[in-house]
């Protein structure tokens, strides 16, 4: 009899407030994870302090210049936020294996850049690089 | 069952503690063609004013090579998103995914949110 008593202290631990803890913590991290997801643009960098490695390939590239007070530049004219789109488009049906080069001034600012990336994008090119020039 | 709760617990926690928060809030610019980053957990901000922010403190820009080539090698697997304010210079950001690329990290994005969403 005794010995019956002995066996079933051992087996007999309470796991209900170590599982309540468990499961709190659970809650907690998955309410924290909903928070962290970023979204972004994928660039690449070309004509930087790590040179030559973005292009590995000889090829040609659409030409978009933001200028720093505001203008766009596509295929030497001056074109809107929302033309972009359509220049891009009709650009990369001539020539279907050229990226976009996005060159911007110094000043230029980044909000019109990300638009310019997504107007890109939009019109169907998914290799876009960035570079800055200097005047 | 609690084999598997536990289970679920160490996902958690080995997905979120591991994401690095620049500490501070910049006001994006909206990108229909963004897209989740999955693999995006280094995060450095730009606000207008030319401060760059990482890892809940503001750097220099001289700071951020050291403290990507430091992330890079915890794990490898890290990309950058560079989350730069709506009148952030483009000159800085270009330096910063200059100083990025120098320690290490080839994969950068460039910070955006989705229209009307986050």
């Amino acid at each position: 009899m005794r010995r019956h008593f002995d066996h079933e202290d051992s087996t007999g631990i309470d796991l209900a407030p170590m599982l309540d803890f468990v499961l709190n913590l659970l809650i907690f991290f998955i309410i924290t994870a909903v928070f962290v997801k970023e979204v972004g643009l994928d660039v690449t960098r070309h004509g930087g302090a790590v040179g030559g490695q973005a292009s590995g390939k000889e090829t040609g590239s659409i030409s978009v210049v933001i200028r720093e007070n505001g203008e766009i530049v596509v295929d030497e004219r001056i074109v809107d936020v929302r033309a972009v789109r359509a220049n891009v488009e009709r650009l990369h049906a001539q020539k279907p294996d050229w990226g976009v080069m996005v060159t911007t001034e110094q000043e230029a600012e980044t909000g019109l850049l990300v638009q310019v990336i997504d107007q890109v994008h939009q019109g169907g090119v998914d290799n876009v690089s960035f570079g800055t020039s200097s005047r | 069952m609690l084999d598997f709760v536990l289970n679920l617990l160490i996902f958690f926690i080995i997905t979120t503690s591991f994401v690095r928060e620049p500490g501070i809030s910049v006001n994006r610019q909206e990108a229909e063609t963004a897209s989740a980053r999955e693999s995006g957990n280094i995060l450095i901000a730009l606000r207008a004013n030319d401060e760059i922010w990482m890892d809940r403190r503001q750097v220099d820009l001289r700071e951020v090579r050291p403290l990507v080539e430091r992330l890079h090698v915890e794990r490898p697997e890290d990309t950058v998103i560079v989350i730069a304010d709506k009148a952030a210079k483009t000159g800085l950001l270009a330096q910063v995914m200059d100083e990025v690329s120098l320690g290490g990290i080839e994969e950068i994005a460039i910070g955006a949110m989705t229209p009307g969403g986050e």
